[in-house]
């Protein structure tokens, strides 16, 4: 084998994955999500209301109550929290709880995705059935990025990263971290990282303020601060790095320990081998 | 093999090369010196390359600091982002912001190696002040502070202070989130101070905060002041060691009134070429592989905004730590309340490093000895002394680690009120444990034996056939004393010695001895 043929069947490998990893991240680029925005319709079919009943008495409403009412231990009533609250703690899987006094903290969803519309369907009609007339914020739509970095005039639906940045470093950051990467509150209320949450989740969390955190109703956060809040958290799961490891953007403290440890580190080690002990 | 033509040409060589040193010499008159210089002993324990690490991070740091100042614009000018060419942040297009905050996102994005060296000034600064707090500690612990040294341990403790003022400036330059909070931080620690504080920061400030001048004169504090300083601080602590010659451990053949080790050229030389270029090699791996201080995720700074986990570098973590620690306590005097940050944040850094300062002579008084010492303490033998060193080093550490507290309350799912309810009770209780462990370990290492530098050398010898004898426990396997240089002052120092090829330099007597002792015996 010649040299050149050796050093063509050397780089095949690496060249191949490179040009693999820039077609499916183009494809992604393209496609994402992020493009079109995020939107949910609560079903109010009879059959799935009717099937979110049952899905509610079995799981629910030994603790919330028939009807949503509210349950004696701490289980707030569910009658008028509306659909967007249902989707929210069903899809992060803070509901069901194991243990009525756990804390209610990110995990796998209990049900699947038509288990969940199902519930939310039903939650959503717990006004009507019981006669109500109050009820919660529904499922908010997040509107799709701007396809430039600037706000686009002729197309006012979309929203930019730069917007987003900047309501999050204003409503957000305090508690959630500039990165998003969470953080914490006294009193042991855990404020979660943001890296899992996709932008339905982001908006619905915004307008139901999921406890501790406060609510930001549309009187005090427009619909368009929202969408694009919930647009740049999705970019900070994957935001633009370059650098090198990110260290989990955790900042100052994450980076002392990599430069006292490793970086001093190393340094201790080569003094030590190359001075002696005499 | 050389012919008759080689050897003349390696003669005119030799012509050549002697005439341009005797050229030199004639006119500077340097061979003296140099040789002097050349021949100068160091010696080899590895704790004492620390402060080149030091030295070698600050080398580092300078290099790369004039090549961010070439694109660092120091206003705080308002400016929207909107860049034409180059690579283009799209979150913060639009964004108002200072001019200095939009040039260290060009220069992270835009300008060739920017970033790179960016991240290497900023991994630097803080190994340059780990390598000072340990070069500190050794120097501490084995008593190098002592007559005739209490001068230098001035100096070095003012450029550990300079150092750290140094970095919080660097810090404070790109004006993202995080430097904005930590100078509001400060701002409002400052403004505490009775009857001067408002007074010093309108000075610095130029106004209110933020104000719009104080970017400028931070600029110029860390990039002409502080370094100044900082050089020329260290230019005399060089010079006195130089002058005073190093201290080392004691040992076989080691006295108070001479050194052994190796010579500058070449094996010192070599020695801390190699170390420096390990210090530029691991610097410059980290600012690779690791990303420092994305100011870009951050986002300008806005007084109104700020982000949990807005912590200082790691060196000025024990500062944010005590203000964490300290209690809710109000204090008035003359019907003027004294607020809470100025006992954490001016008056127990202030005590500390009072200490910290007077140490040589606290020293003096604790051990009732005032004589000049060339030959260090080992720590177990001053058990006082190391125990004192061990509660500073635990109520530092306990400080820095409040500085994270938000963060390890996260990561452990522990109650933030209980780990700082925890490192209160430690920064009270935990030095006096360090102390007690220390001192009672120091003497357990008394009681059980000696460094194995100072074992008996040889046990078995060996004589060869053509009459020449060795022990087994000369394990660096150099030649006796065919060459001085080869000596390099340890397992077969008592050979050597007595062969009188020995590196001994004289070092200057204890008390009162003026003049530059000769330079290596052979």
């Amino acid at each position: 084998m010649t040299a050149a043929a050796r050093s063509r069947r050397l780089l095949a490998g690496p060249l191949g994955l490179v040009a693999l990893a820039v077609v499916v991240g183009s494809v992604f680029f393209v496609t994402g999500t992020q493009a079109h925005g995020q939107s949910n319709v609560v079903s109010t079919n009879p059959s799935d209301i009717l099937a979110g009943q049952q899905l509610f008495q079995e799981h629910c409403q030994a603790c919330h109550g028939y009807e949503g009412e509210g349950g004696q231990t701490s289980a707030p009533p569910l009658v008028s929290v509306g659909a967007a609250a249902a989707d929210f703690y069903l899809t992060t899987g803070r509901m069901p709880l194991n243990n009525p006094g756990n804390e209610a903290a990110r995990h796998h969803p209990f049900f699947d995705a038509t288990q969940i519309s199902q519930l939310v369907a039903y939650v959503n009609a717990l006004p009507t059935i019981t006669g109500t007339n109050q009820t919660g914020p529904t499922i908010p739509t997040v509107a799709p990025l701007c396809p430039t970095a600037t706000p686009d005039p002729s197309d006012p639906g979309c929203v930019t990263l730069s917007e987003g940045l900047q309501a999050f470093s204003l409503n957000c950051a305090a508690c959630h971290q500039a990165a998003g990467s969470g953080g914490i509150l006294s009193k042991g209320n855990v404020v979660p990282s943001l890296h899992n949450s996709n932008m339905t989740q982001v908006g619905e969390a915004i307008r139901v303020g999921p406890k501790p955190m406060p609510v930001f109703a549309p009187s005090q956060m427009s619909d368009q601060q929202m969408s694009a809040i919930a647009q740049y958290v999705q970019y900070l799961h994957h935001p633009a790095d370059p650098g090198g490891l990110g260290i989990s953007h955790f900042g100052p403290v994450a980076e002392g320990f990599v430069a006292v440890l490793f970086g001093f580190g190393i340094l201790l080690f080569a003094a030590r081998m190359i001075g002696t002990r005499g | 093999m050389s012919t008759t033509e080689e050897r003349a040409a390696e003669q005119k060589r030799y012509a050549a090369g002697k005439s341009v040193l005797d050229t030199v010499d004639e006119r500077f008159g340097s061979s003296r010196f140099l040789t002097s210089v050349l021949d100068k002993i160091f010696p080899d324990h590895w704790s004492f390359m620390v402060g080149e690490i030091a030295m070698d991070s600050l080398i580092i740091l300078i290099i790369t600091g004039i090549y961010l100042a070439l694109f660092y614009v120091p206003s705080s000018t308002d400016v929207i982002y909107a860049p034409t060419s180059g690579h283009v942040y799209a979150p913060l297009v639009g964004q108002h912001m200072t001019e200095a905050y939009q040039s260290v996102i060009n220069l992270s994005f835009n300008v060739r190696a920017g970033l790179i060296m960016r991240q290497a000034h900023h991994w630097a600064a803080l190994v340059f002040l780990a390598a000072v707090l340990f070069h500190l500690c050794r120097v501490f612990f084995t008593g190098a502070f002592r007559k005739p040294r209490e001068v230098n341990w001035i100096i070095g403790v003012t450029l550990w202070l300079v150092v750290i003022l140094e970095g919080f400036t660097g810090y404070s330059l790109p004006d993202d989130l995080l430097s904005g909070t930590g100078l509001r931080v400060i701002y409002s620690i400052v403004e505490g101070l009775p009857l001067v504080g408002t007074w010093i920061v309108y000075d610095f400030w130029g106004g209110s905060y933020p104000g719009t001048t104080f970017l400028t004169r931070l600029f110029v504090i860390h990039e002409f002041i502080f370094p100044l300083l900082i050089v020329g601080l260290l230019t005399a602590h060089l010079m006195i060691l130089w002058h005073q010659k190093h201290s080392d451990f004691p040992g076989p053949g080691k006295t108070e009134t001479n050194i052994r080790g190796s010579r500058v050229w070449p094996q010192y030389a070599l020695k801390a070429g190699g170390l420096f270029m390990i210090v530029t090699g691991t610097i410059f791996l980290l600012a690779g592989e690791i990303q420092i201080n994305p100011v870009w995720l951050y986002g300008p700074y806005n007084p109104y905004t700020v982000s949990i986990g807005a912590q200082p570098d790691w060196y000025l973590g024990w500062l944010d730590g005590s203000v964490r620690l300290w209690p809710h306590w109000e204090f008035a005097s003359f019907g003027h309340e004294i607020p809470n940050p100025v006992f954490p944040g001016i008056l127990i850094p202030g005590l500390l490093f009072t200490t910290i300062y007077a140490w040589p002579w606290l020293d003096k008084k604790i051990y009732s000895d005032y004589g000049a010492h060339n030959l260090l303490d080992r720590p177990r033998d001053k058990p006082f002394r190391t125990g004192v060193g061990v509660a500073a080093i635990v109520f530092f550490a306990d400080l820095t680690i409040a500085c994270g507290s938000d963060i390890l309350a996260n990561d452990f799912h522990v109650g933030f009120e209980r780990v700082i309810e925890v490192l209160q009770y430690g920064a009270l209780l935990g030095p006096v444990v360090g102390f007690v462990i220390a001192y009672k370990a120091c003497q357990a290492l008394q009681r059980t034996g000696a460094h194995p530098i100072q074992r008996p050398l040889g046990g078995v010898i060996i004589r060869s056939a053509n009459g020449a004898y060795h022990t087994l426990s000369d394990h660096h396997g150099n030649g006796h004393g065919d060459n001085g240089h080869g000596d390099n002052g340890h397992g077969d120092k008592a050979d050597a010695v007595a062969n009188g090829h020995g590196t001994a330099e004289e070092a200057p007597a204890p008390v009162g001895a003026a003049d530059e002792p000769a330079g290596a015996s052979d």
